[in-house]
């Protein structure tokens, strides 16, 4: 009698533009591997779900704080301050409880932009910009200035284990995803986000907890920043007080791209993973080119720029039907 | 059993205090809401309708008072507990997700409720809430609201409301958007929820749906309640009407002299104006040195057609002419340049900036109009000292910032702005909003002394007194059309409040009247009786009838018509008048019997006339089978 439940989870429009963006990130793919040979071999396709990792889970923490109609500014450099928090409680605990207290940290780091922004009101974009000021120089500080090496081997193995072939830094993006994308679209707490971002006093006056989920993105975002960072510290086995730097942009950049509106109450997670990949892939083809790393920032820089462009001309066409 | 739960109050709101800044939006308001009941909440626009349904909600929480749900002290301030206890609200400025689905927006609450969620379930019983509405067809549950009409949304907004299966349901102004058809629906939900035993509470501005449902009316005026829980049954038009208006304030209006006005060429003419979606048709002519009321309800239109005149609003259509040439649109740099002044209704958002200075806010369309490149305040220093003298503020305070003054000490600032680029139009929508009786004088004589400088004014005001107090002439505006020109002398308050009005009925009768011209001939019309006055509110003449001089939106002392002997006698049956003129007179009833005003045909002498009983019992019956109904079937 009534249509399938599958319609309600993606209205017509939203699916219409992320699909767009699978398409676009198909072609990329494609016209990627006619101009370089060595764009999709094997290795170089491990090599962008690898570098996804890292970009893909900092993007879902940016994904419901910008649903909300936040910014979140500071998870690079809180990615960088929980890197070097990690590499130091490594020397003192074993591994899963130094990792349970560094993302603890970069929760910490989240609640108290959240409370900032939710409890007294203050703008997103400087209450973050302070806490990126101030995770970066902490960073530095603690860290004593220079990068730290000789973690345990043991750390290795969230990265270089694998399950039926697939390592297991993947699989943690993939169930990542595919745990948030049920969230955000089944549960409660998930529609509240989008309630929040759409109108917060249409979901105050339906008895909503508002403060609540205007703070928990910032608190999940700063985790996540600090969970991105521990896959990274495996791959790389080092911390690095610089590490991190400008993780934030491209994060933005991937959400935005994905669909998300920065005026909140609109995107998907689905969306932000075709951002996640379509930047992933920019930054390996202009690599493989030979790119200059200069002229990256340009080009970056010049997709954010389209891709909200692109939003604001499809927002004023169905403005006007 | 039933009858002593009758008697009982659901809900108890007394004396509820709501200050927002220093102005109280409520003063000791006070209602009472009982199950099988259906309680109007009536007031004059700002009177705090919605502030009390807001607090009663949750939504605000009030400065003061006490509100009891069964017996109990209620929670207030908090919308999760209000919503726990079985009270909804059907917002006015509807309160919905624009980017979520339909499905929803209409289950919103739900996601703040304990237990697992069945998208499935929820849809069926969205199914279900709507086809009730009427609309399962036509309103998509899986489309985003923000691409619904307004009508749309209203529909959204009271599902919601119904989704909630509330004991309590408070609709403010829920039909303000709706069809007739749409309205006769949600009238007949109303009714069953009553009959279920729930308690409604009903906002609105038209009185007919006032009389058509409700059981008690509840008045507030200026944030008090005047009236409370009286029988509806017992009321008509005129008694609610007193009491929304009230009498309060002294005299502190002089009347200018308008001697000779029409006289003076014409400054400002607007033709057939259109800014969708609120502004429909709205035409108004202002002559040099005269002060123009554009009155009306809130929403009707007149802000909006004050933005569009000047270039702030989109206009789609119609002509504004400043001085004979014509303005073009959506340019308010040309409009100053042509000569036209505006002060904007919210202060704080649209006339001050606020940290620039008294001088600096006082040059600012002067900036505007001025084409050089520099900002030319030393040329005009002089003239803005005086301007300054002549307010009563000490010019030393020039450089002070404008937020250190009081709201009419900003108020007069921004008007002298204005007069600073000597306007040939100066149009001020709610120039004394939140401005207290003093400062309201002055800026009165302020208005009347440039009128007499030859400025033609327009003044916007919610506030029917202050309006017949200042202005010599009144356009009316409702639903977006200017329904009335009138001479300030002839309206009343009550009179304005009734051409104010929206009227559900008002296209329907419109079509009777026509209707009975061609079957009869003569002329046929509606209107309303005040005592020895008589407002014509639709007028139809037949071919091969003299026009009888009666016009849409005027109002006339019954010995002026050509039908003085009809309007005194209101009798049943023909009155014919001394130059043989045979009227029918009927009055108009809802199905409860309240006065909708009177509907007659007039006929020249000599011709055929029609069975006075028949015709009678057909305008009679005008409201007995509504073609609401009709369509339905």
């Amino acid at each position: 009698m009534s249509a399938p439940n599958r319609s309600f989870a993606m209205p017509k429009f939203a699916s219409t533009l992320e699909f767009r963006m699978l398409g676009l990130a198909v072609v990329l793919a494609v016209i990627l591997s006619f101009i370089s040979p060595h764009f999709f071999t094997e290795r170089n396709m491990f090599n962008i779900l690898d570098q996804s990792v890292v970009l893909g889970i900092v993007a879902v923490g940016m994904t419901l704080v910008i649903l909300t109609g936040g910014i979140d500014l500071s998870v690079g450099s809180v990615a960088g301050l929980t890197g070097i928090v990690l590499a130091l409680l490594l020397k003192e605990f074993p591994i899963p409880v130094a990792i349970v207290l560094a993302i603890g940290c970069g929760a910490l780091i989240g609640l108290f932009s959240g409370v900032l922004i939710a409890v007294f009101g203050l703008a997103p974009f400087v209450v973050t910009l302070g806490v990126m000021a101030m995770g970066r120089s902490l960073a530095y500080i603690v860290s004593g200035q220079r990068s730290i090496s000789g973690l345990p081997l043991g750390l290795q193995d969230i990265v270089y284990t694998t399950v039926l072939g697939i390592p297991t830094n993947v699989i943690f993006l993939i169930a990542l995803y595919i745990a948030t994308w049920a969230w955000l679209t089944y549960s409660k707490g998930g529609r509240t986000i989008y309630a929040v971002g759409s109108n917060i006093e249409a979901a105050r006056a339906a008895g909503l907890n508002t403060l609540f989920y205007s703070i928990f993105p910032y608190v999940a975002c700063g985790a996540l920043a600090a969970t991105a960072m521990t896959f990274s510290l495996a791959q790389i086995m080092s911390a690095d007080p610089i590490g991190g730097n400008q993780l934030e942009l491209d994060a933005i950049a991937a959400v935005v791209i994905g669909g998300a509106s920065l005026y909140g109450g609109r995107g998907s997670i689905f969306g932000t993973l075709m951002g996640v990949l379509i930047m992933v892939m920019i930054r390996n083809g202009l690599n493989l080119l030979g790119v200059s790393p200069f002229w990256q920032g340009t080009a970056i820089g010049a997709i954010i720029i389209l891709a909200l462009l692109a939003e604001r001309l499809i927002t004023w066409k169905s403005r006007r039907v | 059993m039933a009858d002593s739960e009758t008697q009982e109050p659901l809900l108890e709101a007394r004396g509820v205090t709501r200050l927002f800044g220093n102005a109280y939006a409520l003063k000791d308001a006070a209602i009472t809401l009982r199950r099988h009941e259906i309680c109007g909440l009536l007031g004059a626009n700002g009177a705090g309708k919605s502030t009390l349904s807001r607090i009663v909600c949750g939504h605000l929480s009030p400065s003061s008072g006490e509100i009891l749900f069964k017996g109990a002290p209620l929670a207030v301030g908090s919308a999760r507990d209000a919503l726990r206890s079985g009270i909804a609200l059907v917002a006015q400025e509807t309160s919905l997700a624009p980017d979520m689905s339909v499905l929803e927006n209409i289950f919103l609450p739900s996601y703040a409720m304990p237990g697992r969620l069945s998208f499935g379930q929820l849809r069926q019983k969205a199914q279900a809430i709507l086809s009730e509405l009427g609309h399962d067809h036509v309103l998509p549950l899986d489309m985003e609201v923000r691409r619904l009409s307004a009508a749309q949304r209203q529909l959204v907004e009271i599902a919601k409301a119904l989704a909630l299966n509330a004991e309590l349901v408070i609709f403010d102004e829920p039909t303000a958007s709706l069809s007739p058809t749409e309205v006769v629906r949600l009238f007949d939900i109303m009714a069953r929820l009553k009959n279920s035993g729930k308690a409604l509470a009903f906002v609105s501005h038209r009185l007919e749906e006032v009389f058509a449902i409700t059981d008690r009316v509840t008045i507030l005026r200026e944030g008090k309640t005047v009236a409370e829980g009286v029988p509806t049954a017992g009321l008509t038009q005129a008694d609610i009407i007193r009491h929304m208006v009230g009498r309060d304030i002294g005299n502190v209006y002089r009347k200018a002299s308008s001697a000779a006005a029409n006289e003076q060429p014409v400054a400002l003419e607007v033709i057939g104006l259109n800014a969708p979606p609120t502004v429909r048709d709205v035409s108004l002519t202002v002559r040099k040195g005269e002060i123009l009321g554009l009155g009306g309800l809130v929403g009707a239109g007149r802000s909006e057609s004050a933005e569009a005149i000047f270039g702030l609003r989109h206009r789609s259509g119609g002509r504004v002419l400043v001085g004979g040439k014509e303005i073009p649109p959506n340019n308010p740099i040309a409009a100053i340049r042509a000569g036209l002044g505006m002060v904007a209704e919210d202060r704080r958002a649209q006339n001050i900036v606020p940290d620039m200075t008294v001088g600096e806010n006082l040059f600012l369309a002067q900036m505007g109009k001025h084409k050089g490149f520099g900002r030319g305040h030393s040329a005009r220093r002089k003239q803005a000292r005086d301007l300054i003298a002549r307010l009563g503020l000490p010019d030393d305070r020039m450089d002070a910032n404008l937020l250190h003054f009081s709201g009419g000490m900003q108020q007069k600032v921004i008007i002298a702005r204005w007069l600073l680029i000597e306007p040939e139009v100066l149009i001020l929508d709610e120039p004394t909003k939140g401005v207290d009786i003093g400062t309201r004088q002055a800026i009165y004589e302020l208005l009347r002394e440039v009128a007499e400088r030859g400025i033609a004014v327009v003044v916007i005001s919610s506030d029917f007194e202050e309006l017949l107090g200042i202005c010599e002439r009144v356009v009316v505006v409702s639903d977006g059309y200017t329904i009335a020109d009138l001479p300030a002398s002839r309206l009343s308050e009550e009179s304005l409040t009734l051409l104010a009005a929206p009227r559900s009925s008002a296209e329907r009768n419109a079509a009777f009247l026509r209707d009975l011209v061609t079957s009869h001939g003569g002329t046929a019309f509606w209107g309303l009786i005040d005592e020895d006055r008589f407002v014509c509110l639709s007028v139809a003449t037949g071919k091969g009838d003299a026009p009888m001089g009666l016009a849409a939106g005027h109002v006339y002392l019954a010995h002026e018509t050509a039908i003085p002997l009809a309007l005194e006698r209101r009798k049943p049956g023909m009155v014919t008048e001394e130059d043989g003129r045979s009227t029918l007179l009927t009055r108009l009833s809802n199905r409860r019997g309240h006065d909708l005003g009177w509907i007659g045909l007039s006929l020249p002498s000599g011709s055929k006339l029609p069975d006075a009983d028949a015709l009678s019992a057909r305008m009679a019956g005008l409201f007995e089978t509504p073609q609401d109904d009709e369509i339905d079937a």
